[in-house]
Order: C-alpha cells, then structure tokens, then sequence
C-alpha cells in the first residue's frame, strides 16, 4: 500500500508514539556523533547522516544485563530479566543498508538457540526505513546486491520527496498498522516527486565466486597481505550492521553482581584465546580471515545469506584504512 | 559558508617523490629489508600504511594529508611479524618520530636498526573518514596546531624541501585543557563520565598506540579479572584512566588514539594534561632524547615531594 506523509506530520507521528509510551529510535547527533538513539522529542531526529553505528543496536545493545545473583544467607538468589518488560518500538529513520541487515541477523538469533533478547525485542519493534540520498566512496551496497531504495528488512519504507514529505509504502503487517493506527497523518496523493536516490559506487561483486574461492583458500598468502597493516581493533565489527558475536562475563562482587552479555570482535586477540593458554588465530592475518570467511562464507553456508550490507562503516573507521570492498572485489576476480 | 582558509600542502608532491626514490634506493642495495611508509588506496584521497619490500611496492609509497597514522606501532612488539630483525625503514613525521625515541629509551627499538625517512610535514588530517577532504584551518589535526616539528632532525635522509610557513593556528589542547581546568572537579568529573560513557571498547585507541605493546594489557587479564571488560560505566573509567596512567611521561603526543575512536571521545586531552604535568612538575618533556629513565622511573631529590604530607 502507497501513502504520503508530510515532513511536519511525520514529526506529529513521531510525538504521538512517544506521548503513547513507545520507545521512538531515530539518527540523533550526541554531542557531534551521530547514533540511532531513543527520542525524547521529535525534533531530535537528524536524517542528514549515516549514523556511526548500525541500527542492530535497537536489538542487540552494545551491552546488556542478562541476570543478577545476590547472596542471601547461604543461598544465592538469582533474578532474570523479563524480556516482556522490553518496550514496544519504532525505529525511524532506518537507512537500507541497516534495515536489510536485520533480517540477516534474525537468522543467527532464532537458529539452535532462541536469543529472547534479540527477539523480543524485534518482535515488538515496527521498522521505518528510509530511502538513501546520500552515500560517500565508503559505501558499497550496489556491491553485495542491496540499493538504495532497498525495502528488505522495513516495514515501512520512506522514500524522501523533493521540498520535504515522503512517499510511504508498508510491506508487513507491523506497517499497515502504524499508517492505520494512524491515517489522519497519511494522505493518499502527492503531485511531488521523489528526490534523486544515492549514487550507485560499485559494480556487484559476483559473491558466487567469492565464496568458491573462499571455499577453497583457507590457507592462502593473501591472508597476509591483506592484513598485514590490521591492528587487531574491534572497530570494524562495532559499527558493522551485520557483525553479531558478543561475550558473556560476570561482573560485581561477591556478595551481588550481574551476568552481561557485551559485544565482541573476531579482530581481538582474546577472542580465541583459550583458557589453556593456546590461541588458535594467533596472528592478525588468520583473524582477518575469519572475518572475510564469516561474511562470505560461513553465513552463507549456514544461512544461505551473505553477513555483509556495503554500509561502508568498517571502511570508514579502520584505523589503518583496510577497505573491505576492495578485499571482496578482489577476490571475485581471483 | 566557509571561513576556513586552506592550508599549503604544495611540497607533498616533492616529498612523495623523494621518498620514492630513497625507499628503492635502500631496497634495491638491500640497506633494509622493508620500507614502513603510505600508499594510496581505493577511496579519493585516501592513504594507508604499507609494508613495502620490493622497488615496485617502493614506486607507490605517498605523503599527502591523509598520511595520518603513526606507523612506529608496526615496530613494536605488538607487530613482530613486520621487523623480523635486520635493519628496517620506516617514513616517520616529526610527531611519530618522538613515538620512536620514546621506544628507544624504552628498549623496544635500536636506531641501529632503524632506517628513519623523515618528513618535512605542514600537517595532516584530523579525520580521515572522508579522506578526500581538504587540509584547511578547520580539517587539520588539532595536534598540528600545536606542533613544533614540522621538520624532523635526526634521520637518515630527509628531504630537502622547506615547509611553508604555516598560519598561526589556534591551540585546540592547550585552550580545552585550561577550559577543563577551571571547572570544579564535580563539573569536570561530569564532563568525563559523559565522555567515557561513550566508549563502546573496541580497543582502537590501545591498538594503535605506540606505547601499548604490553603483550597482554591489563584490561584482558581475566585470572583474575583487573577491569571489567564491558563497556558500562566501571570498565570504561577503569580502563581509560589506566591508559592515561600508563602514557604519562611517555606519550609523545601523536593523538592516534584520538583521530581513531568511532565514538570521538577526546582521548588525547588526557594526554596533553599528563604532559603539562609531567612538563610543570619535572620540566620533562617526552620524545626529545633517548632516556632509559623517564621521570616517573626515576627519582632525584629536587623532585617535588610537596604530595607527602
């Protein structure tokens, strides 16, 4: 279904969520960065830029608490987190390089184990994306498939419209109901035509081959070549919209504390540091790869989808400038 | 609108070329076994740091603005597989160049085995997310503001170009930090807390600092665990106080950690007050000679004792 929504009533929209008690997500500038942060009002929403991080966060915070222990007496009392106390949400403002990295994502988190985490909280967050008009060299979407006008993950789609407003088109049942729930904001026609999309950086990467050479090239001296420069950060898997792994500690002090569940990188040396001592991906070049081959292959094999949505992020915060879309394109021409 | 003014970067095409042939030059005689420089990459205007060990990979070093890192962390022991002994070069600017000598005196390096390309330097950039930005008065990096070794002294070949005059550029640092100071430590404390509640620990400021070669930093050790790890309120203060404990009287003020953290905390103000500390309290300042002992090691009796009481 095809709506329009004027700029100031997409603002009205935005205000009446958060007076009905809705957690309202948007692109907000926290002194100079931008993030997908929780609205206290709707003029704090700023579309201008890609936020520095990815929208995974509404679901997958950077940290989290999973349960408390306290000591009492001789007994230890443990408290889980209720989940249904998660808020209901709309994340605004979503760019298609984020949104589409969401039902990436939905696939890892629902697989052997059901992450109620993640998934109560996707289950009770509603999706606007929104259509890109902007994109620098960093952004490769065109790469691996996507575009900018790329629906896949929202359930309601945004596309801006030249002198302000939107074109709204839903594509879930989440979506109908918002433009339903509130369809005096909503208008059927608009005689405004949508703004020019981004423009399109890159060829698409033929992933096909990619991965066939991944399957066969775990031992490779590319590796070394590529990653060489990596300092072993975890930037790269921080602002990725797509990178999942996380570790789980105990933290406080004897007699109370909480179990947490915070995010991790496969860039870091401890992430395969075992308790023994020995570390499997001792060098940077075999944590490089294990970066490459999760995103292009090991995804792919298990969930048949690729781990990676030409964002750009990681190209754009490297400390040492690794371009990972000219990792891939290399690799498809090997 | 824009008031910034440009910044002269005319001399870096001269600089390139004279690193260029310098760096074949020591390959092909086999002086050094590799050549730590920049080369250009796919992005407009980017740079990134190379490991150059033949004269084709020599032909594409680069000096241009984007030229940001700090590569003396490849010579650490954080990167052993890059200087696996014999004699290495390695372009530096001024400010990577006292990083350097800090490690000398750290006993972390030998100039012996050190082929320094040093580089006459107007500045570089501040961020290189964009790195086809323009070098002006607003892009530069707040630590070129404040720099005073646009032409390095000590190397073996540097070329011969003189850097142009630079404006007088405001003192980012030094005009922050004496705003900080004047708060009340509950505002400054304020001030922080909202600053280190930023981080998300991805470990880029520790990864790419030179004097973070610890084989295995503090905040990693889990038998026991020292600092939480999680990036909440406790593990966060823990750990960017144990890193500016850790720099004082060694960080030469390179400001890596500061250009590389996605979330803008302004890490290197906690360096600059260390140094202006190290600076009042010792007259000491690092990077300017190779001392086995820095002031924190050492003690001599007219250090100040005025904090026992």
């Amino acid at each position: 279904m095809q709506n329009f929504i004027s700029e100031q009533n997409l603002n009205v929209l935005l205000e009446q969520l958060i007076k009905s008690g809705k957690r309202v997500v948007a692109p907000r500038v926290n002194s100079g960065t931008p993030l997908y942060e929780p609205l206290s009002a709707s003029g704090e929403m700023d579309l201008k830029e890609l936020p520095r991080r990815s929208a995974k966060e509404a679901f997958f915070p950077v940290c989290e608490d999973i349960l408390s222990y306290e000591k009492v007496g001789l007994n230890v009392k443990l408290s889980d987190v209720d989940p249904a106390r998660f808020p209901e949400t709309v994340l605004v403002g979503v760019r298609p390089c984020d949104a589409a990295a969401i039902p990436v994502l939905d696939a890892v988190f629902s697989w052997d184990y059901k992450d109620q985490f993640y998934l109560e909280r996707r289950r009770k967050t509603t999706i606007v994306g929104l259509a890109c008009t902007s994109s620098d060299d960093a952004c490769f979407c065109s790469g691996v498939g996507l575009s900018p006008s790329t629906t896949k993950g929202s359930d309601l789609f945004l596309t801006p419209l030249e002198g302000g407003g939107y074109v709204c088109e839903t594509y879930s049942q989440k979506g109908e109901d918002l433009v339903s729930n509130y369809k005096e904001l909503f208008v059927d026609t608009t005689s405004a035509k949508p703004l020019p999309l981004a423009e399109v950086r890159t060829e698409t990467f033929d992933l096909k081959k990619v991965k066939a050479w991944l399957d066969n090239n775990f031992e490779n001296s590319y590796w070394d070549g590529i990653a060489i420069s990596c300092v072993g950060c975890g930037a790269c898997a921080f602002v990725c919209p797509a990178c999942h792994c996380f570790d789980i500690v105990d933290e406080g002090a004897e007699k109370k504390g909480q179990r947490r569940k915070s995010w991790d990188a496969c860039g870091f040396w401890k992430f395969t540091h075992h308790a023994s001592g020995h570390n499997p991906r001792d060098l940077q070049p075999k944590r490089y790869r294990n970066r490459i081959m999760h995103k292009f292959k090991y995804y792919d094999d298990k969930f048949s989808q690729t781990l990676c949505t030409g964002c750009g992020r990681c190209i754009r915060v490297c400390p040492v400038g690794i371009d990972i879309a000219t990792i891939v394109e290399e690799i498809s021409h090997k | 609108m824009n008031n910034h003014a440009a910044l002269d970067t005319s001399i870096y095409t001269a600089v390139t070329e004279a690193i260029r042939v310098e760096a074949q030059r020591i390959l092909s005689e086999g002086q050094v076994t590799a050549v730590i420089g920049y080369a250009a990459s796919r992005r407009k205007g980017s740079a990134r740091p190379v490991i150059a060990t033949d004269a084709v990979a020599a032909d594409k070093l680069i000096f241009t603005a984007a030229c940001v890192n700090n590569l003396a962390v490849y010579l650490t022991k954080a990167k052993k597989d890059i200087h696996k002994g014999g004699k290495i070069g390695i372009v530096v600017k001024g400010c990577d160049l006292k990083a350097l000598i800090g490690l000398m005196g750290e006993s972390q390096l030998k100039r012996e085995d050190l082929y320094l390309i040093g580089v006459p330097c107007s500045g570089v950039l501040g961020s290189t997310m964009q790195p086809a930005t323009e070098l002006t008065t607003a892009t530069i990096a707040p630590k070129c503001c404040e720099c005073d070794v646009h032409q390095p002294t000590g190397c073996d070949f540097i070329p011969s170009v003189t850097v142009p005059s630079t404006p007088q550029l405001e003192g980012k640092y030094s005009a922050e930090i004496a705003r900080l100071e004047a708060l009340t430590p509950a505002e400054r404390w304020s001030y922080w807390k909202e600053q280190f509640a930023k981080c998300i620990k991805c470990y880029a400021c520790r990864q790419v600092c030179p004097f973070c070669f610890c084989e295995q930093c503090l905040c990693d050790r889990n038998k026991p665990q020292m600092v939480d790890s999680t990036p909440r309120p406790s593990g966060n203060t823990a750990w960017h106080i144990v890193r500016a404990m850790h720099l004082a009287g060694r960080c030469a003020g390179c400001a890596e950690c500061e250009r590389v953290c996605p979330m803008d905390i302004p890490l290197n103000l906690l360096n600059r007050k260390m140094a202006k500390e190290l600076k009042e309290l010792y007259d000491y300042e690092s990077g300017l000679e190779v001392l086995e002992k820095g002031p924190l090691n050492s003690f001599a009796e007219k250090d100040d004792q005025s904090f026992i009481k």
